[in-house]
């Protein structure tokens, strides 16, 4: 029967394979890619959980010793799975599939297979099961008391940055999908109400009627998103719902603002709600999509822009591939998550397996379909959308010409005939990878559910991303806000207080004015933000499964499996690898479109020779510098975290220091076998 | 006839709502909410000395410490 998956999953990878320079149905990418999970699943994370963890299921976990109703509690595996699932999936594994597409289908999806295989699911699994075995501990507390609080320190500060910059890429995502969109931003700002709506529900009219109020806001949601369409088509109402990138850019800064503030349970809790099932309810609907449709990859296997000269964002295809997909493949954020709630609710220890690595095996399967819905359009309307106005040229004229010149066909009309048909103005220059995933998504959908509604399911796509991540925005904020309020506590009591309103106040503005700054600096990019946030942030979340790993790797060698400590270090020298090598090339590569410093100095010339303003012109280098400076300062911590750890691995190896982990005692589950 | 087979199985709402609690709590579960009714049941099988919070206190509390600490969700 396992053979038979193998082969099955080997045929996928043969067809794919043979026919590289013809168009393929998505079918065979989706089943090379099942066929691998599940033999990786059956024999890896089997492997790892009999002779690596030695998961005991006569071992009480946390949510049995510990029981209190709330946030320990043993759930069904099943149930788990899905809580799991809805934590870890958001916008990381949609948005890092499209951009790399411009490398081709089969690059990225490679990587995202068997990147997981081997590293993401790994690095999920071995921290879930950390922090099964101490209570439910976080990332940070584990990497304090394993490796000692200056590993824990760093990873605390690693844990805000990746925060500053992922909030700051995800918002651009989310202007450059809505700028110009009335329909877009009418759907959008509908949920604010709705979200204040559910909040009053189920805290004050119904009490923690939370499904309740969470059916009446998908319905109230979809009545917006109809409701869109005759706003967009108002003379009257258009106008007011029509803004500039900078103005939305402001718009999500003040909303950042505000959410943060504002109790949890008036506008962050109900949007988190909703957020959630919009999530799971897409998910499903796209599998089913290709399921039905299996469309045809019209994307080249591989595009000659792995040499480098891609449109999309700038560097080869080592590392930047590697860099532009983190969450799918392997995402250090995770390992917050995995320490999160769900340790707190494993019934069985044998149930982290499947929840651990077949959750991030899932995720995988998210980041696959989405590469599948960015290859199903043509290339040349994929570049046309995520290619920066600068590069293309003001006119679908311009820009069609640009494309021929790649290689790729597209025409004006095509361009024009798309951007009618899902009910916006253009479609040109929609960077960020949404506005093309909603193109390829709507094509699925109305493929499977339907034809004749390209806009709807457009801007159904949009709304969806668009809702969940600006309910990372405000989650985000306010779990940054936390951390500055911690660390600022240390050096000043009453600003630890979080529920003071002064110090409330200071560290939200603070947060959002860290990463507010990196959204509108991106949205005044003239390469386009995407091309230098993107790799930031994929950098920092790489970074954090560093982090991971090494705290994964400290506790097998500190458990006596120093003869299995390969699985974590195998991925870990990977992602160092990678890692180092994209933030030197994006701080030092003498290309500008890639280095930070050559583009700073091109900017010098420039404004030296008059072609750019000198007030402009110092902002962008005072950016390029920033952005270079954040990049060293993420490779420094990176590199501190790893030789800090390596150090506590040679004491322990050297048995200058106990071999000795800080799990939680054994005790005998009460459960019946 | 009283306690017959037909008025056990007959949907009124109340027993709607029991045949439904499972799936209910799941979703609950999986969305990351708050489950009262699987809070009574343990506070009345671990400590049935404590005082039982309202449905409206239980919640305040839930989503309080909920969103308190590290994220809880992912990109």
């Amino acid at each position: 029967m396992w053979a038979a998956v193998a082969l099955a999953g080997a045929a996928g990878w043969g067809f794919v394979a043979l026919h590289r320079h013809e168009t393929i149905s998505a079918a065979w990418l989706v089943l090379a890619a099942v066929g691998t999970y599940l033999v990786a699943f059956r024999f890896y994370s089997r492997f790892l959980a009999d002779r690596v963890f030695d998961l005991n299921d006569r071992r009480a976990t946390p949510a049995e010793r510990l029981a209190n109703g709330r946030d320990y509690v043993p759930t069904s595996r099943w149930v788990l799975f899905g809580h799991h699932f809805a934590a870890i999936a958001g916008a990381g594994p949609l948005v890092g599939p499209v951009l790399a597409a411009q490398f081709g289908y089969l690059p990225g999806t490679i990587w995202i297979v068997f990147g997981v295989v081997l590293g993401g699911a790994v690095q999920d699994f071995i921290i879930l099961f950390a922090s099964m075995r101490r209570d439910g501990k976080s990332l940070g507390q584990m990497a304090k008391e394993e490796t000692g609080p200056v590993t824990g320190m760093l990873a605390m500060v690693a844990v805000l940055a990746i925060m500053v910059i992922l909030l700051a890429v995800l918002a651009l995502v989310v202007v450059n999908a809505l700028r110009d969109s009335p329909w877009g931003v009418f759907t959008i700002l509908c949920t604010i109400p709705i979200a204040i709506l559910m909040g009053y529900w189920m805290k004050v009219w119904r009490p923690g009627r939370t499904l309740e109020a969470s059916a009446i806001g998908v319905v109230l949601l979809m009545l917006a998103l109809v409701g869109g369409r005759y706003v967009a088509a108002s003379p009257v109402l258009a106008p007011l719902f029509t803004h500039s990138a900078l103005t939305i850019a402001y718009g999500m800064i003040a909303y950042g603002f505000v959410a943060s503030v504002l109790p949890v349970w008036m506008l962050l809790c109900p949007r988190d709600y909703l957020s959630t099932f919009m999530k799971i309810g897409t998910i499903l609907l796209l599998a089913a999509g290709i399921a039905v449709v299996l469309p045809p990859l019209r994307m080249p296997a591989v595009t000659q822009f792995v040499d480098g000269t891609g449109p999309v964002f700038a560097g080869k295809l080592f590392p930047f591939a590697f860099i532009t997909i983190a969450c799918g493949a392997i995402s250090g954020f995770h390992a917050l998550v995995a320490s999160g709630t769900t340790p707190k609710m494993l019934t069985r220890e044998s149930d982290a397996r499947y929840i651990g690595y077949g959750g991030m095996l899932m995720e995988s399967f998210v980041a696959v379909m989405a590469m599948c819905a960015a290859a199903v359009l043509d290339p040349g309307v994929y570049f046309a959308i995520n290619t920066p106005l600068a590069t293309l040229g003001g006119s679908v004229e311009a820009a069609a010409e640009t494309i021929r010149g790649w290689g790729f066909q597209v025409t004006p009309e095509q361009m024009t005939g798309l951007a009618a048909a899902v009910g916006e103005s253009t479609l040109l220059s929609r960077t960020g990878g949404a506005p093309s995933l909603a193109v390829g998504m709507a094509q699925i959908f109305s493929g499977a559910f339907g034809q004749g509604m390209m806009a709807l399911w457009y801007h159904f796509a949009i709304m969806f991303e668009a809702l969940f991540i600006l309910t990372t925005v405000d989650t985000g904020t306010r779990v940054g806000r936390f951390m500055l309020q911690e660390l600022a506590g240390h050096v000043w009591k009453p600003l630890g207080r979080t529920s003071w309103y002064p110090s409330i106040i200071a560290a939200s503005a603070l947060v959002v004015a860290g990463w507010g700054y990196f959204l509108v600096q991106g949205v005044q990019d003239p390469l386009g933000g995407i091309n230098s946030l993107w790799p930031l942030f994929g950098i920092s979340n790489q970074l954090l499964a560093a982090v991971a790993l090494c705290v994964g790797t400290t506790i097998l060698i500190k458990s006596g499996k120093t003869g299995y400590a390969w699985i974590t270090l195998l991925p870990l020298a990977w992602v160092l690898l990678v890692t180092l090598t994209a933030g030197w090339q994006k701080v030092f590569a003498d290309d500008p479109r890639l280095g930070f410093l050559a583009h700073a100095a091109l900017t010098a010339q420039q404004v030296a020779e008059g072609v750019v303003d000198p007030a402009r012109g110092a902002r962008l280098i005072f950016n390029d510098r920033l952005d270079a400076v954040v990049a060293i300062a993420f490779m420094l911590v990176t590199l501190l975290v790893v030789l800090a750890s390596a150090r506590e691995w040679v004491l322990v190896l050297t048995r200058r220091k106990p071999a000795r982990v800080q799990e939680s005692p054994f005790v005998e589950t009460a459960y019946a076998g | 006839m009283p306690g017959s087979r037909g008025a056990r199985t007959r949907l009124d709402g109340a027993g709607l709502q029991e045949a439904l609690r499972p799936l209910l709590s799941a979703i609950r579960k999986i969305a990351g909410m708050p489950d009262y009714p699987a809070y009574l049941e343990h506070l009345r099988r671990c400590h049935p000395e404590r005082a039982v919070p309202s449905e409206r206190e239980f919640y305040e509390e839930f989503v309080r410490s909920r969103y308190a600490d590290g994220p809880t969700r992912c990109c």
